[in-house]
C-alpha cells in the first residue's frame, strides 16, 4: 500500500468516525441538515468520479440528479406500484444511467471530448430543466411534486422505515460512505489507471489496446447512476421535487463543490459540498440574490488562486516550508 | 406609422391567396429571423471557440448586455436606433474587459477558462439584476405594423432584423477577406507561430477578434430585444444554441456558420409549430448530437482547416 492510499484511508476513517459520533452531540434538526448535505456530497462525489478521473467536465450533471428525483417521486406517489421505495430507487438509478448511455454513446463514439462535451452537457441541463417546467401534467410544472413519502421497505424480515431523523441520517451516511469507498477502490485500481492513461494521451492508450470510448462511456454511466441515486434519496428526504433540482445552478454548484474540495480526491468534494452548503445557507439568509454573485466570484478565485482546491493549501504550505528549510 | 403605409397596391388580392402558401412563407421567414440571430451570436463564438480554442461561457451575456443597452437607452428617452448603436459598443466593452482581465491569462488552461467565464457570466447576470431589478424589461420595436409580401403579411421589424443581420454578415465576410486586419486574422488562425514569425502581434489580433465577436453578439442582443423577453438570464439559451451552431457547422469557415445556423434555426422554428418549445429544443439537441456523431468535422467541412 502506497503512502497516498494510506493517507486517503486515514482521512476516510476520521470522517467516518466523525459521522458516527455526530448524532451523540447533535439534535434532530442538525442531523437532517447534515444528512441533506451528505446527499449533495454523494452527488459531488459522482461528478468527481467522472471529471476527476477523465478530465472531461460535465456541465449538466444536475440533469441526472433531477431525472433520478423525478422518477423516484413519480414511482412512490403512484399507489398502484408495490414496493415503491425500492422500485423507485432502482428506477431512478436506471433512468439516469439510461439517459447517460444514450447521450454518452453518441458523444464518446463520435469523438467528442473536452470543451465540446462540456457544451453539450450544458445544453442537456438547460433542456432537462425546461422539460421539467413545461411537461406539467407529469412533473407538476414550476411548483413540482409534493408529499413524497420517506423511504420504507422490508428486507429479509427487517423493516426499514426512514421517517425519523436518526434512522434516515444513519442510512444516508452509510450509503455515502459505501459508495465513496467503492468509487475510490475502482478509481485506484486498474480501471482508474486506464482512465488516467486515456486522459493523458487517448491515442496512445488506444494503441495499447484499450477501448477508450467504451471506458469513458461506462465511467460516465456509473457517474450518472450515482447522481440519480443521490437525486432519489434527496427527494424522499425533502418530501418534494422541483425543476431546480435539474437546473443549471445546481449543475454549477456541484462543480464548485468538487473544485473547492479538490478534484480527483472523492472525499474532498463531499466535504466541499457540506462546507459550501453551510456557507450558502448563512449568506442566503440575509440576501438571496447575493449567493449567485458570490458563486461567480468563487469560480474566478478558484481558477486564479486555488486551481487544485482547498486541500492544496496544505500541500502548498508544506512545500513552502520545505523550500525555506532547504534554503537555510 | 400606420400599417397601411407599408402595404403595396396589390394588398387587395389577399382573399385569393392559398393558405398553404401563407403558412410556408411565414414559417420560412420565422426560420430566417432565428437563423439571422443565430448567425450573429454564433459568429463571435466561431471566432473564440472554433478558432482560438477558448470556451467562453459568458458569450450569452454579450447578447444580454446588448439587449439591456437598448432597454436602457429607451428607458431614458432615447430612440431604438440609438440603443441599437449602443448595443455592439456595450458588447465590445464587456468583451474587451473579459479578454484583458481573464481569458488571455488562460489560453493554455481550457477547463479553467470554462470555470472562470462561467463565474463571470454569473457575476454579470446578478449584476444586471441588482442594477435593473427583477422581472422582464419592455423594449418597443422601432416600427409597428406589418408588411404585405403578397403571399403573407409579416411584421415589418422582423424583416428589418433579417436585413441588418445579412448586411452585418456581408460586412464581416468583406472584413475578413478584403482588409489587412482580416489577413492578419486568417494568418493567425492558420499558424500562430508562423504568424508571430512574420511579425504579427498575435495577442493583439486575438484580443481584437474576441472583442469584435462580442460586439456582433451585442448587436444580435439589441436586434432581438423587441422580440424576446429581456431578462438577465436570457443569455444561456442563445449560448447553448450558438454552441450547437458552431459544433454542427464545423469550425473555420463562414459556410460552416451558415450551415449550422440553418440546421439549428430551421429545425427549431419548424418544430415550434408542431410541439412545445422545450420539446423542440430537446429534439434539436438530439439531432445536433446525432449530426455530430455522423459528421464529426461538421456538416460543412471547411476547407480552410
Amino acid at each position: 500500500m502506497i503512502a497516498r492510499d494510506r493517507n486517503w484511508l486515514v482521512i476516510f476513517a476520521v470522517c467516518a468516525a466523525l459521522a458516527v459520533a455526530y448524532p451523540l452531540i447533535a439534535d434532530g434538526y442538525q442531523l437532517t441538515v447534515i444528512r441533506d448535505a451528505l446527499i449533495f456530497g454523494l452527488f459531488a462525489a459522482s461528478l468527481d468520479f467522472f471529471w476527476g478521473r477523465t478530465g472531461i467536465l460535465c456541465f449538466g450533471h444536475a440533469a441526472f440528479f433531477g431525472i433520478g428525483g423525478y422518477i423516484m417521486a413519480l414511482v412512490t406517489l403512484n399507489d398502484a406500484i408495490p414496493f415503491g421505495s425500492l422500485l423507485g430507487v432502482m428506477g431512478a438509478v436506471a433512468g439516469a444511467a439510461f439517459v447517460a448511455a444514450i447521450i454518452g454513446y453518441f458523444l464518446f463514439f463520435g469523438g467528442i471530448r473536452g470543451s465540446y462535451f462540456t457544451i453539450v452537457t450544458l445544453a442537456m441541463g438547460v433542456i432537462c430543466q425546461q422539460a421539467a417546467v413545461s411537461w406539467s401534467s407529469v412533473t407538476g410544472g414550476d411548483s413540482g411534486l409534493i408529499g413524497i413519502p420517506p423511504i420504507a421497505f422490508d428486507v429479509g424480515g427487517l423493516h426499514v422505515d426512514l421517517s425519523q431523523d436518526l434512522p434516515s441520517y444513519i442510512f444516508v451516511a452509510a450509503i455515502v460512505a459505501l459508495v465513496v469507498l467503492a468509487l475510490w477502490s475502482i478509481s485506484r485500481g486498474r480501471w482508474g489507471t486506464v482512465l488516467t492513461a486515456i486522459q493523458d494521451n487517448e491515442v496512445r492508450a488506444a494503441a495499447l489496446g484499450h477501448n477508450a470510448p467504451l471506458r469513458l462511456l461506462v465511467t460516465f454511466i456509473l457517474s450518472a447512476a450515482i447522481a440519480g441515486l443521490a437525486g432519489a434519496l434527496y427527494v424522499c428526504m425533502a418530501g418534494l421535487v422541483a425543476p431546480d433540482l435539474s437546473g443549471l445552478l445546481l449543475s454549477t454548484e456541484v462543480i464548485v463543490w468538487v473544485a473547492v474540495g479538490g478534484r480527483g480526491t472523492l472525499l474532498g468534494p463531499v466535504l466541499g459540498a457540506i462546507v459550501i452548503q453551510r456557507a450558502q445557507q448563512t449568506i442566503s439568509s440575509f440576501n438571496p440574490s447575493l449567493w449567485p454573485l458570490l458563486l461567480g466570484c468563487v469560480f474566478v478565485i478558484i481558477v486564479f488562486v486555488l486551481p487544485d482546491g482547498i486541500l492544496s493549501i496544505y500541500a502548498r504550505l508544506k512545500s513552502l516550508f520545505r523550500g525555506r528549510r532547504q534554503a537555510q | 406609422m400606420p400599417p397601411k403605409a407599408w402595404s403595396p397596391a396589390c394588398a387587395n388580392a389577399s382573399p385569393a391567396r392559398p393558405d398553404a402558401m401563407d403558412f410556408v412563407v411565414t414559417t420560412l421567414l420565422n426560420a430566417l429571423t432565428l437563423i439571422s440571430i443565430l448567425m450573429l451570436v454564433g459568429l463571435g463564438l466561431a471566432i473564440s471557440f472554433g478558432l482560438m480554442n477558448v470556451t467562453n461561457l459568458a458569450h450569452g451575456e454579450f447578447v444580454t448586455v446588448g439587449a439591456f443597452a437598448v432597454y436602457f437607452i429607451q428607458s431614458v428617452g432615447g430612440s431604438f436606433w440609438v440603443g441599437l448603436a449602443a448595443a455592439p459598443i456595450a458588447g465590445a466593452v464587456v468583451g474587451c474587459i473579459l479578454e484583458f482581465a481573464i481569458i488571455r491569462h488562460l489560453y493554455s488552461r481550457p477547463v479553467s477558462t470554462v470555470l472562470a467565464t462561467w463565474g463571470v457570466s454569473l457575476i454579470l447576470q446578478q449584476g444586471l439584476e441588482l442594477t435593473f431589478g427583477l422581472g422582464a424589461k419592455p423594449v418597443t420595436p422601432p416600427i409597428e405594423g406589418t408588411l404585405d409580401l403578397f403571399f403573407t403579411v409579416y411584421p415589418a421589424y422582423r424583416l428589418i432584423l433579417i436585413a441588418i443581420a445579412m448586411l452585418t454578415l456581408l460586412g464581416v465576410i468583406l472584413l475578413i477577406n478584403r482588409t489587412s486586419f482580416g489577413l492578419d486574422i486568417r494568418t493567425v488562425i492558420q499558424n500562430r507561430e508562423m504568424a508571430e514569425g512574420v511579425g504579427i502581434n498575435t495577442r493583439r489580433t486575438y484580443a481584437i477578434a474576441f472583442t469584435f465577436g462580442a460586439a456582433i453578439a451585442g448587436l444580435a442582443g439589441g436586434l432581438v430585444a423587441p422580440l424576446a423577453i429581456v431578462l438577465p438570464q436570457m443569455g444561456v439559451n442563445y449560448l447553448a444554441n450558438a454552441f450547437f451552431v458552431v459544433i454542427v457547422g464545423g469550425v473555420g469557415s463562414i459556410g460552416g456558420l451558415v450551415a449550422g445556423s440553418v440546421f439549428v434555426g430551421g429545425l427549431t422554428s419548424v418544430l415550434n409549430y408542431q410541439i412545445s418549445p422545450s420539446l423542440a429544443q430537446a429534439i434539436v439537441l438530439l439531432a445536433a448530437i446525432v449530426a455530430v456523431r455522423l459528421r464529426p468535422n461538421g456538416l460543412f467541412n471547411g476547407a480552410s482547416r
